[in-house]
């Protein structure tokens, strides 16, 4: 008798995730630290050292040294004044006690608070919006994977490439010219209309939604094409895999069968999908500006055209994060979902 | 033509039961044209024997064994011919479900790749109940039960491989459990596509053994397809001996392999280095195995590789001799007296 | 690649041999196009800005004629997209604005390719140390988001022209290519195929250059052609997002004109201002699509079986 693989034991596989996870946490302080010292760098060597700008003036107003240095250090995060190392260092020490310095263009308002209330307005689309193009376009590229050489197949799947192919802006433009300039039946612009007071009632979630429904139909359209493609190449590889005929072969019926390829398919999938809400921060950017939405991606473009950098690198840093999160939580739901990963790898 | 046994005689699903294929032609899309990979392939599986299905690779064995389920998988199909089956009917005319049913209750597969033949995502259990399921298992406990006793009497613990996924057993686990699912559902023609590849000897050596003890207990017919003749010679009752997608030699094994009638026969048997023995006795087949396409059309397929070309052999296909028990296609062996094989 | 192997006056035999095998490819590649007809169709495409962005700005006057009289002008004979808001011909944007776009995207493709196959083949060769520190510094390439990097680096560096445009490009976005790079050589490496090399008494420039490139080179092609698109579509939408200085024409300023200066999403005459640049960037799409659908066919011969 052979002896069988060593077996996996529960207690094992939880040390093996466990390691992974730090690995992760260290990459991702990694990529913190880079991330941050690309927005010091960058502060740093703005043309006309605005630091030292607005020390200077602060100084010119008749406060003292000291008081303008700590009003200066609040908004940029650094001294305006000692060598480059401490400045450097003092910048990581704020941002290690979270504080990401005050806004240079809402004067008074922390940076964390601008990011915090923006952030909403990125995660509820976003999730809405991938969600939707999830099940459709998974739900379409199992069709698409096997029914391979027909014609709706064909159609399904060059509709899913140059929707994958196209930039997100142009999808985004196109709804915005169709459906509020030549058929305006959804609003241009803004989260919700302002005559509405917030709060859970219909005049307000109705208005809610109606504003939503334009960027979040962008982000599905925008990715709905990503997995058709993803599924479609995912099935046809595992309708190539031994175990699928050897069902057939046992005269399984074929919803079994169905369910055998569409469950071993989706799989990878999964890793994609948490991947793809990180990188989605990204692409907010563009949407948000055609539709004027007030969430991360239009507040990194407006401190850019208000030079508030503070808000700036925070915002920077935030997205990172987000992709940092997406990341660890890709590789870990990985490791729940299939039961293959094992202790070695 | 072979006459159909008397309907009436015929046995029923839980005997078992004869196979008889008929000028069966297989032939596979490629760019250059449809290319046989079985060309008229006739041959008589008997009731409750052993029967091995051996030949180089690309010699058509495999697809001649999915061909009994109907199952020639794209590019390839199945162009003529018939494949009878006691108690199914002719399988190449079932399709749908009918066909689908047939699988699995009728006809037992275990699958060349049999290590990667489970869904990698779920436990043996649950891809028994599926089974079940599938095919209208009235008692999923009793064939729970049934699939424990199998594995158990395999030399496996049922409970815990049950448990299992496929990437917590070994090698030869899985081959015994795909063994258990062709059997579980009772089927009494169980096809066996290269059962102990890619495993080592000693349980290569078991799993034999089981084939052969199930076989003799459950009283079921057995197609054992393999590339190693030692395997064919351990189990087997008779053998068939396949080349560029022709049954060339079918007879008892022991006639079949003690004195083989076909030049080809006679040369794989060559080739098997001995244990005990020169291993310069072992002399390698000249020449390489046919593939899709270098297949001859006219003649002989055999005739490049052949010690005993003779003219006839370049335009005329070898009619199929009876030499007693059994049948040789060659040109040479009806005419000329059998080179006697040097022990 | 492949030309390079060919030794002059050593003829071909058909069917074996360099030319041989680089005659049968170029057949693979007639047949490919043929089986699809609309796979010519994406050559076509791609042909025509690749003349648009030669000859684009030499058949229109440096600076584009503007008619007061015909302000947002609705499509016509004279203005098959209408005009702009200064009266400027929209064709004639798009067409002179190719050579930057373009321009960018061919950049971008040989620092990207030249870069990404470089250190993922000495990651791939050397293993150990440098590979894994350049997998850290590809990992941390591919994982830094690259547009947001984009938005923060146009506060101190404003890309000046499509060379530098391109320069920024590639420098941010070889990562893919070098982990593919590495991955093709580290699974050449398992299959001998570099210490057979080496047993021969082959020089490891030799290795490299007439080995591991021409059987990489198919996959480097696909990705010229995607790093291509994604430096396209990354400038245009920076200068749509109306982050960089307009200074000279490019499919973004007009897009950006057109949704956020002049109001041309208040009326739906000034449509065919926005829509000229969508559809030209839709229209390289397509193209792009379809020949790298053709290349997938080519160079995956076991996609051909349908």
């Amino acid at each position: 008798m052979t002896p069988p693989t060593t077996p996996t034991r529960p207690g094992s596989r939880t040390r093996a995730v466990t390691r992974r996870l730090a690995g992760h946490l260290a990459r991702g302080l990694a990529m913190i630290w880079v991330v941050t010292t690309i927005s010091f760098v960058i502060i740093r060597n703005i043309p006309g050292d605005p630091v030292r700008g607005q020390y200077e003036t602060l100084i010119e107003r008749g406060m003292s040294p000291d008081q303008a240095e700590r009003a200066t250090a609040a908004l940029y995060g650094f001294l305006p004044t000692g060598s480059l190392w401490d400045q450097y260092t003092g910048y990581l020490a704020a941002l290690a006690h979270l504080d990401l310095g005050q806004s240079l263009s809402t004067p008074g308002t922390e940076v964390t608070t601008l990011i915090g209330s923006a952030a909403s307005w990125t995660v509820l689309p976003v999730l809405g919006g991938t969600l939707l193009s999830f099940l459709l376009g998974v739900t379409l590229g199992v069709y698409a994977g096997i029914r391979r050489s027909g014609r709706l197949g064909d159609l399904l799947s060059i509709s899913g490439s140059l929707l994958h192919g196209v930039p997100q802006y142009v999808i985004g433009l196109l709804m915005l010219a169709i459906f509020t300039t030549l058929w305006p039946i959804f609003p241009a612009g803004g989260p919700v209309d302002v005559e509405f007071t917030p709060g859970l009632n219909a005049g307000y979630l109705a208005s809610l939604i109606h504003h939503a429904t334009l960027p979040v139909l962008t982000y599905a359209l925008a990715s709905y094409g990503g997995w058709v493609l993803a599924m479609k190449s995912s099935v046809a590889t595992v309708l190539g895999d031994d175990f699928i005929l050897a069902a057939e072969l046992r005269g399984m019926s074929r919803g079994v069968v169905f369910r055998y390829v569409a469950r071993n398919a989706i799989l990878p999938l999964f890793t994609i999908l948490a991947l793809s809400l990180g990188m989605l921060f990204g692409g907010a950017i563009f949407i948000e500006r055609i539709f004027n939405y007030p969430g991360l991606g239009l507040l990194l473009v407006n401190s850019i055209g208000a030079r508030d950098y503070a808000l700036m690198g925070g915002t920077f840093l935030v997205t990172t994060v987000a992709i940092i999160i997406a990341n660890i939580a890709a590789d870990l739901l990985y490791a729940v979902i299939d039961p293959r990963v094992r202790t070695a790898s | 033509m072979t006459i159909d046994p008397d309907p009436a005689a015929a046995p029923g699903p839980h005997a078992a039961p004869g196979v008889r294929v008929r000028d069966l032609t297989v032939v596979y899309r490629t760019p250059l044209g449809e290319l046989p990979a079985l060309h008229g392939v006739s041959l008589a599986i008997e009731p409750g024997t052993i029967t091995g299905l051996v030949g180089e690779s690309g010699s058509g064995k495999s697809t001649l064994a999915l061909s009994l389920l109907n199952a020639v998988q794209p590019p390839g199909r199945i162009a003529a011919g018939q494949v009878e089956i006691d108690g199914l009917g002719d399988v190449t005319r079932l399709g749908g479900e009918e066909l689908r049913r047939a699988r699995g209750r009728h006809l037992g597969y275990v699958f060349q790749a049999a290590q990667n033949s489970l869904n990698p995502l779920k436990t043996v259990g649950k891809q028994l109940l599926d089974l079940g399921r599938s095919h209208g298992v009235a008692d999923p406990a009793a064939l729970v039960h049934d699939a424990r006793l199998l594995l158990d009497r395999m030399g496996l613990p049922g409970a815990r491989v049950l448990d299992s996924c496929q990437h917590e057993l070994s090698g030869g686990m899985r081959q015994r459990v795909g063994i258990m699912f062709a059997l579980v559902l009772n089927a009494h023609l169980v096809i066996l596509d290269e059962p102990t590849t890619a495993l080592d000897m000693i349980t290569q050596a078991a799993i034999l053994r089981i084939i052969r003890e199930i076989h003799k207990e459950r009283g079921l017919t057995t197609l054992i397809v393999t590339h190693d003749i030692g395997v064919a010679a351990e189990v087997t009752d008779r053998l068939a001996v396949m080349y560029g997608g022709r049954v060339v030699e079918h007879g008892p094994t022991t006639e079949v392999l003690g004195d083989p009638g076909h030049p080809y026969t006679q040369g794989l048997i060559r080739a098997i280095p001995r244990l005990s023995g020169d291993i310069d006795a072992a002399r390698a087949l000249p020449g390489r195995p046919p593939t899709l396409g270098t297949v001859p059309v006219d003649g002989c397929v055999f005739r490049e590789r052949c010690p005993r070309r003779m003219d006839v052999c370049e335009t005329g296909e070898p009619p199929v001799a009876w030499l007693g028990d059994r049948t040789v296609a060659c040109h040479a062996a009806g005419a000329a007296p059998r080179e006697k094989e040097h022990a | 690649m492949t030309a390079a192997t060919v030794l002059p006056g050593q003829p071909g035999t058909p069917g074996g041999g360099p030319a041989g095998v680089r005659r049968n490819f170029w057949r693979g590649v007639g047949r490919v196009l043929r089986r699809k007809p609309s796979r010519l169709a994406g050559v076509a495409i791609l042909v025509m800005f690749a003349l648009m962005a030669i000859f684009g700005p030499i058949v229109y006057p440096a600076v584009l004629p503007r008619d007061d009289d015909a302000l947002y002008a609705p499509p016509s004979l004279a203005h098959p997209f209408g005009t702009d808001f200064e009266g400027t011909d929209v064709l004639a944007l798009v067409v002179t604005g190719a050579r930057y776009v373009i321009l960018t995207g061919v950049v971008t493709a040989v620092i990207t390719v030249a870069l990404g196959t470089a250190l993922g083949l000495v990651a791939g060769f050397h293993r150990g140390r440098w590979d894994a520190a350049l997998m850290r510094l590809t990992d941390l390439q591919l994982t830094i988001p690259g547009l947001p990097l984009l938005l923060v680096l146009s506060t101190i560096w404003k890309f000046d022209g499509p060379l530098e445009m391109g320069l920024v490009l590639g420098l941010l976005g070889w990562g893919g290519i070098a982990r593919a790079v590495r991955s093709q050589t580290l699974s050449l490496r398992e299959r001998g195929f570099i210490e057979a090399a080496r047993g021969l008494g082959l020089s490891t420039t030799h290795i490299v250059v007439r080995e591991l490139l021409p059987s990489m080179a198919p996959y480097i092609a696909m990705n010229v052609l995607i790093a291509v698109t994604g430096a396209i579509y990354a400038q245009v939408g920076l200068f749509f997002l109306g982050v960089l200085p307009f200074e000279s024409n490019n499919w973004g300023v007009m897009l950006n004109l057109a949704v956020f200066g002049g109001g041309a999403l208040t009326s739906a005459a000034a449509l065919p201002y926005l829509l000229a640049p969508l559809l030209a960037i839709l229209l390289l799409t397509l193209g792009i699509v379809l020949v790298v659908d053709a290349m997938d066919e080519i160079f995956n011969p076991r996609l051909r079986e349908e």
